[in-house]
Order: C-alpha cells, then structure tokens, then sequence
C-alpha cells in the first residue's frame, strides 16, 4: 500500500516536472495559423536556442524572439523556440534543432559561444547565427555584433546633460549618476564604456558609480545595488542587468529619481522614471538574417550593427528631458555616425 | 571606515535579512518537528509568484500576501503527506519540490503573464518608516518588523509553550513521543506547514515587499543560504535570525565594497565564505535534532 502510494506521488513530482522543465514552445502553428494576413508558409525552418536568461529577462532574449515572430508573420518561415535552463543545456539544444534538418539555427548570447564552435562544424547543411559573440572562420556561422557603446554613449551624455542642469525635478545637487550591471562580461560592459566617455564628454566632473548585481535574475538583489548607488548621490541609474535590471528601475521609481532601460524600450516598466532605453535591435537583426538566409545571401563571419546602419539607437526621451539636451544628444549621434566621434568598448582603466 | 558608518550599509543589511530570516525559521519549525526540509527556496518561489498574481487580480497586496503564504503552506502540505504518511526520502523530495516550483512558477508566469512579465501596475505591500531611528528605518518594508515579530513568536512558541514542546519532541524522540500519547504525524504536518508558510512569506516579500513583480528564479538561491543559517544558528529562530543577519550583511558589503578596487566577483563571494567558515566549526559544534529526517511509523 505505502510502496504504491510512494510511486504514485513520484510519478505525479514527475509529470510536474515534465511539464515545468520541458518549456519548449512550438510557435510554428500559433503564429503562422493566428495571423491574418500572414504570409505563406515556406519550408524554412528557423529553431532559436535562448541562454539561461530565458525569453522573459525583458532583453535580447526576448527581442530575438520578437524579431523571429516577424519573420515568421511576414516571411512565413516555421519557428520553433528552446529555452535553456543551465549552460549544460545549450550543446543538447542546438543539436536537436540542427539534427531534425533546420535550415537556421540562432544561438542567442554570449554564452554560448563554445557549444556554437563545437556543434556547428557537425552539421554544415545547418546555418547558424550567434548573438553578441564574434566567431569566424567556420563557413555556416554568422555572428551579430552590436555596438552597444555607442547608445551606451548616448545615454551618458544624455545622463550628463541632465545632471549639469538644474531645476529638473527629482535632480538633486550631487553631480552622481549610477550603473548597475548584471555580470561583467564584454556585452554588458561595453555599454557601461559607452556611458562612461559619454558623461565624460558632456559633464567631465561628474562622478559615475559602477556596481554588479553578479546575476541577470535577482531583483531584489538588482533594486538593493540600485539603493546604495542612490543613497551615494546617483539621480539617473542606469541599468545593464537584464531581468535583475526591473528592481533597478522599480528601486529608482521609489526613491523618486530616473532611470536609463536598456536593450528594449524599457519605458513601459514605470513610465515617469525611465527617461530614455539604450537600444540594441536585435530584433531587426535576427530578422534580417532569416530573410538573408531564406533568399540564400547567408554571409559567415561578423557583422556589426551600430548606430550608422540602425542596429542599435536609443529611444524617445519622455518630455522630463529638454528638448535641446534631446537635439544635442542627436547631434552627437550624428557625429558617431559621421565617424568624427569614436567610441571604445574598453572600460577606462580607473 | 566610510562604508561602515553609511547608513545605507545597514539598511541594505536589514533589507537583505529578511528573505533569508522568514525561511531560516521556517525550515527550523519543519526540522524541530523531525522533517528535514531543503525545500525552502521552491516554496518561496510559489509564495513570491502568487503574492504578486494575486495582488495584480484582487487589486489588495494584503489579499496577495495572504494567499501567497496559503499556496506555499499547500506546497508544504503536500510536501509533508510524502515526507511523512509515505515516509520518502526527504533530500530527494525537498529537490523534487525546488525543481517543481521553478518550472511552474516559469510555465505559470509564461502562460498567465506573457513574457513582458507581471504587469507594472502591480500594487506592493508599504513601506513603513519609522520616526527617529535615523535613515536606516526610513525605508524598509512593513515585512520587516512582521519578521522581526516573527522572531520573537517562534522562539516563544517552541520553547515556552505546550505545542512547541511537543513538536520538538517527535523530532527528538518520535517513539517516547508516541507512547505517551502524541500523534506524532499531526505534529509533524504542523511544523512543515507553519515551515511552509513562513518560508512562502519570504518569498512574498522578495514579489511584492520589496518590489512588484515576479521574474523566473527571482530568489536566486536565497532558500540554501537560509538553510545554512538554520544549521549556522542551531536550530533556534533566534539563532536563525541572527545568521540571516550575518549573511545579510555579507551581502551588503559585497555591494558596498565595489568599486574600491576588488573584483565584483571576489566580493559575491563574501556570504558563501563565510557560511564555509560558520560550518566548518566557527560556531561549535551544531547538532540537528536528533530524529530529523527519520521518517516514523506509529506504533499502532
């Protein structure tokens, strides 16, 4: 009696189990059958790998998703995502896309820039593309680059502006801006460089304190590093620290000061305190290497996305930011753009 | 010392305290009563998901919060019935029950919420500041002083009353329990539940105290730290709570050093450090009771 009870309860831990770890969602049917108006479906099948940050860390997770639910809409191309759990997973997830014959396979992150050099060799019928790492010499690899320094530079300048003006409500009078990031690792920290020479160029006394939260998923550990850099003086926090990133900004909304979003238009988590979002489009990007792909003009090597060829940008400032600080910043874009400002990924040496 | 005399080291510390305390006693209520329980951090998952579901859906943080440590109190609950009336392993089991909660509370989230996360509209639970004890009071979340009330209940209850004494002793000795009349599984179910229950309300408090949201494994490991300082501090509540404390301030020190010149990296390090050093004999020698994780047959 006990030992079939004991089954009983293992088998219902497992099937919970089975239903919470196996998060693979098969959007080919959803999208391509919900949209109307959707374009029609081509044997082209696209499989997207997420890093452990998963699709809801509000960043480029999610944006590469965003960016192959377009495609599936517009191009008619069959979707399928896989969420990794742990930095284990990655090699088992690519491989199961690239073995059941997909035509693209994107590993977004960083992270998984081993598991991409070791898998891809494997199945050269399969392209692959990584985000945010730079891999060359294997002929079906394509990596997206982001030049994330310069919205980075932005932003900063932005930051800068604002703190050396006064009468903005919610400014104090130190002249303190925060950055919290999520680990410090080079996508991250090339922002943080971007924002740094930024408020150099527009507020060379200002004082920018850099933390860590050391992990992309504790809010709460996000809003507390978000509190010491406020109570320190910061009046602008800009955060880098993808899903521990939503306590930032949750932290600076209640002390009453502003926040910076980062990768998506971040405005939408507290719409009075984050002033601006330093963008990163890797939803245009994934999109534009599926149509690449699909029209057989799949290129190996990097490609870069800077603020030229709109890869990456900022957003709408809210109407608390002057409109000349917003013409200056635009200025300055334009200068980055024209090559007369360049911007390094390097951090300072402090 | 600059660092040492900035208020803020010292509210972060007491922010930090809280979701590491409310498990710590929590798990120290399940293993008095004999029922080895690793399964705080999924149980604090459940309460910090549902506190901020319910929250959004009854418009209350209040209603939030109480539901939110009812569902973790019915994790327990279920923990317990395994743990206990089928005698399973509770190692295995407390595991089963972490690997459980992620994956639902990740599916429920997806499915409920989508992937922009719970809605920003959320209300949270106050913050309450008291006047004249200086900044580091001025804003720390009314969970707080509910923990530190906490604190003082449990210890009250375990060790100066009739129930607290009965559940220490079917984690002592279940069978001399048993034979002078206890229902030595009743008790037992009270301890993981009461447990469970105040680990959900850790959680509740890392949703909706501090913040107002809930994202995938937003606890981040705090339900291990907060076995550590159960064992660090013996089994007690108060022992439990200071431990919390330690750790806590650990944290905030980690965040407070960087940028000083010491990697990020080597400062996160600092709690995990310290809990080697608390049990690697620090604090003498931390005996567990004597039947926790026994399981027991009455002898009926």
């Amino acid at each position: 009696m006990r030992h079939r009870a004991t089954v009983a309860a293992a088998a219902i831990l497992l099937l919970g189990l089975v239903a919470g770890c196996g998060r693979a969602v098969n959007q080919a049917q959803n999208a391509t059958g919900n949209a109307a108006g959707a374009a029609p479906k081509v044997n082209f099948k696209v499989g997207l790998v997420t890093d452990s940050g998963g699709l809801n860390d509000h960043g480029f997770n999610h944006l590469s998703d965003v960016g192959l639910k377009k495609a599936e809409a517009e191009l008619g191309v069959q979707g399928s995502v896989v969420e990794s759990k742990s930095e284990s997973d990655y090699v088992p997830n690519l491989q199961r896309f690239a073995q059941q014959g997909y035509n693209l396979v994107i590993a977004v992150g960083f992270l998984m820039d081993e598991a991409v050099k070791q898998v891809a060799p494997q199945y050269p019928n399969t392209k692959f593309l990584i985000i945010d790492d730079p891999i060359t010499g294997i002929n079906n690899v394509t990596s997206a680059m982001f030049k994330t320094e310069q919205c980075g530079y932005l932003v900063g300048a932005m930051a800068g502006l604002m703190e050396k003006r006064t009468g903005i409500p919610g400014m104090n009078a130190q002249n303190v801006l925060g950055v919290v990031g999520g680990q410090k690792i080079p996508p991250v920290d090339s922002y943080i460089a971007g924002f740094i020479q930024g408020v150099k160029k527009t507020d060379p006394d200002g004082k920018v304190i850099v933390k860590y939260v050391n992990s992309f998923t504790d809010q709460a550990g996000g809003s507390q590093v978000a509190q010491t850099e406020i109570a320190g003086g910061a009046d602008i926090v800009f955060q880098v620290a993808g899903g521990s990133g939503i306590g930032v900004i949750n932290a600076a909304k209640s002390a009453g000061v502003y926040a910076i979003g980062v990768d998506a238009d971040q405005n939408y988590v507290a719409p009075n305190t984050v002033i601006v979002s330093a963008l990163k489009g890797v939803d245009t990007a994934t999109y534009d290497v599926i149509r690449d792909t699909l029209n057989n003009q799949f290129k190996s090597g990097v490609q870069y996305f800077d603020l030229a060829n709109n890869g990456v940008g900022i957003s709408k400032p809210i109407g608390v930011v002057p409109s000349d600080i917003v013409n200056q910043v635009n200025d300055l874009a334009n200068q980055i753009k024209s090559g007369a400002i360049t911007v390094s990924d390097q951090m300072p040496q402090s | 010392m600059s660092v040492l005399t900035n208020p803020q080291l010292w509210a972060s510390t007491l922010a930090m305290t809280v979701p590491l305390a409310l498990p710590a006693i929590g798990g120290t209520f399940s293993e008095r009563a004999g029922v080895v329980n690793i399964a705080m951090e999924g149980i604090m998952l459940i309460g910090a998901f549902f506190g901020v579901a319910f929250s959004y859906w009854t418009g209350s943080p209040w209603l939030g919060l109480v539901l939110g440590v009812l569902m973790g109190g019915l994790l327990a609950a279920i923990f317990a019935w395994a743990a206990i009336r089928l005698a399973a392993d509770q190692v295995v089991l407390g595991m089963a029950v972490n690997i459980f909660a992620s994956g639902l509370t990740a599916f429920l989230l997806n499915t409920l919420f989508g992937y922009g996360g719970t809605p920003p509209e959320t209300p949270s639970l106050p913050f309450v500041s008291l006047p004249g004890l200086g900044p580091v009071f001025a804003h720390q979340s009314v969970l707080l002083y509910v923990m530190l009330a906490i604190v003082v209940i449990s210890h009250w209850f375990l060790f100066h009353t009739r129930l607290g004494l009965r559940i220490r002793a079917v984690g002592e000795n279940p069978l001399a329990a048993d034979t002078a009349g206890l229902n030595v599984w009743r008790l037992r179910y009270i301890g993981v539940i009461v447990g469970g229950m105040l680990s959900a309300l850790g959680g509740v408090y890392l949703s909706i105290g501090i913040l107002n949201s809930f994202d995938v494994d937003m606890t981040n490991g705090r339900g291990f730290i907060a076995l550590a300082a159960m064992i660090f501090g013996k089994w007690t509540p108060v022992g439990s709570f200071l431990a919390s404390l330690l750790f806590g301030f650990a944290t905030a020190l980690g965040v407070a050093l960087q940028g000083q010149g010491v990697s990020p990296d080597l400062l996160s390090m600092i709690p995990y450090v310290l809990t080697i050093l608390a049990l690697a004999g620090l604090v003498g020698r931390s005996t567990p009771p004597a039947a926790d994780g026994i399981p027991y047959t009455p002898i009926r």
